[in-house]
Formats: structure tokens, C-alpha cells, sequence
């Protein structure tokens, strides 16, 4: 699951960066950012935490 | 010949002048220029005749001494390119652009080496912060983070972030930093990292301003690499720390400087696409403590908690540091040095909005000042005391949150930056420890990474306009102007900013400290831990005429 959450959170990456090429709109370029930035975060907090949490210490 | 040199040094003087009034006029509603033309006689032309060529002061004159200074630095004292010919208008004009640059380099070095001392500020908090039995663990980190992030910058690093970066006025320029890889994308050439300067002699890179902006870039990335160690102490292997050291030196804090600082593809956001004046962090609030705190957020993730920091249902347990006179201290410190991190990042202090350093300078006292009061006010309201340690995360906080937007904010803007910095950092420590559960013994993913973020958004938002470095940034004609005065391509350049910290530069730390834990490993053994990594890890004990808490026996 770890990989999946990096690969999710560079996915938002990947959003925020295609919004330069798919509109030459300010409010459309900062509207597609903001969903990558939200990808990136669920990447981060959604998975890889869960993720991360099943193997520490207090947990065994 | 004397009368050439007279009307030149005059014509000289005279543009000087009328370029500092210019740049210290910020509104059309500031003081009328009358009044301080008439505070300040004419003086450009009557100090300097042919007398004063002619009759240079003697040694003689000065048997005495020179206690009010008027017989030392006159026109003796200028350079003179041929003896046999004696002082040319070119020896003037020569002397002049050398003493614009000599003050350049002497702040820029001068602010360098404040920037290095934050390293004794970062060692004191963290090592205040850790348990006693680690602290000469934690100080060791913080020593040699200095020199294996350099040797990782010197070697690999510098080429990457600066390689491309071109030519740097206020440092009398470095045209032999032109190489830049870029890819071509959506129409547009995209800087991803430079290629010259290695070792600071390739491609003529051995170049006294090369050499000042290696040192200034330098300390930065030092300092990025020292969050890390706050937030991976008291468990982090002591090989692992300098590997994964070694990588952020040399790759990711220059891949991402070089987008930002380096003429990178983020930097020509407003050139190639018409976001404000593209990504602009004045010093570093993305660059350094983003990087650095979400380097410090993967590391965690990887490395775990500390054994006792959470029970078996997930509560998190208080570890108090084991001094808070050296983390405030260390507070201080830190503080002093960002004098040179934030007012530094003018590389000036003539011509180009050198002056504009003074602004910088006083944004970012007000944002720790405000910074501090925000957090001491949370914590007091929600836990009825005045926490010490989190005061002085909120003062970093303040310190954080501006360096990113001093130099393109005014003072009330600092302010409530600062402000809402220090509340930010208390509720980020509690949702890092409470949700996420990632173990944080200083609180630097908060302190840097958190408020590092708002930092980068901050200059979308506040922004005023009123800075001028020279005309343009970033290659866009005009002043970084923010959302909140009209421009909201430069909130979008920032967001992206954000975009690739959180999902190219995490991904990327996270990345290479997998690699580093599958071939180094990252933590220690339990029983090391439960000892202390003082005597496991550096065969000392920070203390050892103290008894210490025997932390096996209270767990167990």
C-alpha cells in the first residue's frame, strides 16, 4: 500500500503540472491545482499513513 | 585630465542619486521629494577637485593619527590601473562599480555566515528537546550535518541548483552559470536542473562571485538538511542519518532550488505561462523548510515512533525534552541568524532593491514576534499555560511563515502572517501526533513543513506590489503583486509551488530513505533505543556525571 499512496500523491503532482498545458485560464489552472494538491494530501493522510501505522511499534 | 575626472565623478553622482531617490520612493503619496533634497545640500561635486587629486593626504599627515576619520579613504585610496599615467576617469568609474560590488559581496557573506550559526541554534532546540540520553546523538547529527550536507552540495548539489541559474547582477554577475537542462513541453522550454559548476572550477566556474553564491546557497541547504534530524532523533542510525543526508544535499533540495532559484521550470511559471512573476519564494520558506520539513514528514513515516510515545489503543504520551533553557536559547539564535537568511536574500545592499533589505529585516522580527504571541495565546487559552516549548516552535513558526514573502509584503502583512503561523504550528503538532501519529519529537514537520507551505501561499496572498529588484522577477517586467492586490496568476504559480512540494519532493525524500532503510537501515534496535543512543550510537554519554532514568526498566 505504501507504493500506491506514492503513486498517489505524485499523481496530484501530475494534475496540478497538466494544468498548464490543458487551459490558459487562471481560475481553470488554479481549480486543477487545487484537486492535485487534494490528491497529493488524500496520498499522503489516506493511504500511506494507514499504511505506515499497521507496522509501528505500539501496534504489535 | 582633472577636470574630466571632476565632471564625470559629478555625472556619476548625480544619476546615483536620482536612482536612490527613485528606489526609496514607494507611493505617489510619500514624502514630496522637496523636502529631502532640501535636508540634504548637493554635496556630489565639492569634495572631489583637482586640489583633492593633486594634493593626496601624506603620511605625514596622519603622524597624529586619524581620529575623525577625514584623512582615511580619500582619493588615495583608489585604485590606480597605470602609475605612470596616475589617476583616469576609468580608475573612478572602475573604483565605483567595484565598491557597489564589494558591498554586495561583503553582506552577502557576512549574512552567509549568520545563516551558518543557525546550526548551532538548530543543534541547542533539538538537542534541548531530546532526552538526555541523546543528546550527544542528537548533537552529533547537527555537527556533521553541516559537513556531509556540504560535501554532497560541493560535489553534486551546487552544478544541479545553480548550474543554469545565469547571470547574477548585484553580485557583478555569473554568465558562466548557463547551462541548464530543459525538456520542451506544452510550447515552452522547462528548466529541470543546471549542469556547471563542479567542484566550482568546471566550465570557468572558479569565479569569486561563483564563489559567494556556493557559500550563500550553501548555509540554505544546510539548514534543510538540519530539520530533519529534529524530527528523526532519539531512533534514527546514525549511518542512515548521514546517507539520507548525503542524498538531500546532493539531490533533492537542488532539484527542487533549482526550480525555484535556478531558472528552473517553476521560476518561469509568469515568462512561459503568465502566472503572476512565477514561483517566487524570496528565501526559502518552500525551498528550505518545505523541503526540509516534508523530507523530515517521509522519514518519519518510515522510521516509526519512538517505543513509549504512543500506548497499545494509540494515545499519544508526552516525552518532555531534557532542557528548555537550550531550546529557547537556542530560539534566540536562530532567530539572530535569520537576519542573514531573510535581508540577505537581497545579495545587495546597493542598487537592485538592496535597499529594500531594511524592509526585510523588520518583516521578519514582526512575523516572530506575532508568531510567538499567537502560539502562547493558543496553548494558554486551550491548556490554561503558556507552553514553553511551543512558544518557541511558534516564534520559529513567525520566522518561517516570512521567510518566503519579506521581501514582497509590508509590515501589517508580516504581522498577521506571523500570527496565524503560530496558531498554525499548535494545531498542525496536534494533528501530526493525534491523526497521522507520526512521531515528532521537536515538532519541525509543523514548524518547517506546515508553515513553510503557508509561507509559499502567503506570497500569493499579500503580496503588495511595492518591491522592486531591479524592475522585473523572474523575467516578468513589475513587482510581485498578490492575490489580494490583483493578481491571481501569482496565487496559482504559488499553489503550484505547493503542488510539487507536497507531491514531487515528499514522494522523492520518500523514495530515496526506503532505499536507504532496505540497504543501511534507518532505526536503531529497541534496546539501543530503550538505552539511549549515546553509548550504542557514539560510544559517549553527553553527560556523564548524571545519573539518568534507567527508560528500560519504566517501559517494561
Amino acid at each position: 500500500m505504501t507504493f500506491v499512496g506514492l503513486g498517489v500523491t505524485f499523481l496530484g503532482f501530475v494534475i496540478a503540472f497538466v494544468s498548464l498545458g490543458v487551459t490558459d485560464s487562471t481560475g481553470g489552472r488554479m481549480g486543477i491545482v487545487l484537486v492535485g494538491i487534494a490528491v497529493s494530501l488524500v496520498g499522503i493522510m489516506g493511504v500511506i499513513t494507514p499504511a505506515y501505522q499497521k507496522t509501528w511499534i505500539w501496534k504489535k | 585630465m582633472t577636470k574630466k575626472i571632476v565632471l564625470v565623478v559629478a555625472m556619476v553622482s548625480c544619476l546615483m542619486r536620482a536612482g536612490t531617490v527613485h528606489a526609496q520612493t514607494p507611493a505617489p503619496d510619500a514624502q514630496p521629494a522637496a523636502a529631502p533634497a532640501a535636508a540634504q545640500p548637493v554635496v556630489s561635486v565639492a569634495p572631489i577637485t583637482a586640489a583633492d587629486l593633486n594634493a593626496p593626504v601624506k603620511p605625514t599627515d596622519r603622524a597624529n593619527g586619524d581620529p575623525d576619520g577625514s584623512l582615511t579613504g580619500t582619493a588615495n585610496d583608489i585604485a590606480i590601473s597605470d602609475p605612470k599615467v596616475g589617476l583616469t576617469v576609468a580608475d573612478v568609474l572602475n573604483q565605483i562599480g567595484a565598491n557597489r560590488i564589494g558591498v554586495n559581496f561583503g553582506w552577502t557573506l557576512l549574512c552567509g555566515f549568520l545563516i551558518m550559526f543557525m546550526q548551532a541554534g538548530f543543534a541547542v532546540v533539538e538537542a534541548g528537546l531530546c532526552r538526555a540520553k541523546n543528546a550527544n546523538h542528537t548533537m552529533m547529527m547537527n555537527f556533521m550535518v553541516y559537513g556531509v550536507g556540504m560535501l554532497a552540495y560541493f560535489l553534486i548539489g551546487f552544478p544541479l541548483q545553480m548550474g543554469g541559474a545565469g547571470a547574477i547582477a548585484n553580485l557583478g554577475g555569473t554568465p558562466v552559470l548557463n547551462s541548464e537542462f530543459t525538456i520542451h513541453l506544452f510550447g515552452k522550454d522547462l528548466g529541470l536542473f543546471g549542469n556547471t559548476g563542479y567542484l566550482l572550477m568546471h566550465h570557468g566556474t572558479y569565479d569569486v562571485a561563483v564563489m559567494v553564491i556556493f557559500l550563500f546557497q550553501m548555509v540554505f541547504m544546510d539548514t534543510t538538511t538540519t530539520i530533519v534530524t529534529g524530527t528523526c532523533c532519539e531512533r534514527w542510525k546514525y549511518s542512515a542519518f548521514m546517507v539520507s543526508t548525503m542524498f538531500l544535499g546532493a539531490f533533492t533540495y537542488p532539484i527542487f532550488a533549482n526550480w525555484a532559484w535556478g531558472g528552473g521550470w517553476l521560476a518561469m511559471l509568469g515568462a512561459n505561462f503568465g502566472l503572476g512573476h512565477g514561483y517566487a519564494d524570496f528565501a526559502g520558506s518552500g525551498v528550505v523548510h518545505s523541503v526540509g520539513g516534508l523530507t523530515a514528514l517521509a522519514c518519519a513515516f518510515i522510521l516509526g515512533p519512538r517505543i513509549g510515545k504512543y500506548t497499545r489503543n494509540g494515545d499519544a504520551n508526552p516525552i518532555p525534552g531534557h532542557d528548555i533553557m537550550w531550546v529557547l536559547c537556542g530560539c534566540f539564535i536562530l532567530a539572530f541568524g535569520w537576519f542573514g537568511f531573510n535581508p540577505g536574500s537581497t545579495l545587495a545592499l546597493s542598487g537592485n532593491g538592496g535597499l529594500r533589505a531594511a524592509s526585510v529585516a523588520v518583516n521578519t522580527m514582526l512575523a516572530g514576534m506575532t508568531g510567538s504571541f499567537g502560539g502562547i495565546l493558543y496553548m494558554w487559552i486551550r491548556y490554561g499555560k503558556p507552553d514553553a516549548s511551543m512558544s518557541g516552535n511558534a516564534f520559529l513558526a513567525g520566522l518561517v511563515a516570512i521567510t518566503s514573502p519579506s521581501g514582497f509584503v509590508n509590515p501589517v502583512a508580516s504581522a498577521i502572517i506571523g500570527l496565524v503561523a503560530g496558531v498554525l504550528v499548535c494545531l498542525s503538532c496536534e494533528f501530526v501526533e493525534r491523526v497521522l501519529k507520526v512521531d515528532d519529537p521537536v515538532g519541525a514537520i509543523s514548524v518547517h513543513g506546515t508553515n513553510g507551505i503557508w509561507g509559499v501561499i502567503a506570497v500569493g496572498l499579500f503580496s503588495d506590489g511595492k518591491s522592486n529588484y531591479g524592475g522585473s522577477w523572474n523575467g516578468v517586467t513589475g513587482n510581485v503583486t498578490g492575490l489580494f492586490y490583483g493578481d491571481a496568476g501569482q496565487l496559482v504559480a504559488q499553489l503550484m509551488g505547493v503542488a510539487t512540494l507536497i507531491g514531487f519532493v515528499f514522494v522523492m525524500s520518500f523514495v530515496v530513505n526506503l532505499f536507504v532503510d532496505w540497504f543501511v537501515g534507518q532505526r536503531v534496535s529497541a534496546k539501543s533505543e530503550l538505552e539511549g543512543l549515546d553509548l550504542p550510537e557514539m560510544g559517549a554519554v553527553a553527560y556523564p556525571d548524571f545519573v539518568l532514568r534507567n527508560e528500560g526498566e519504566m517501559v517494561a
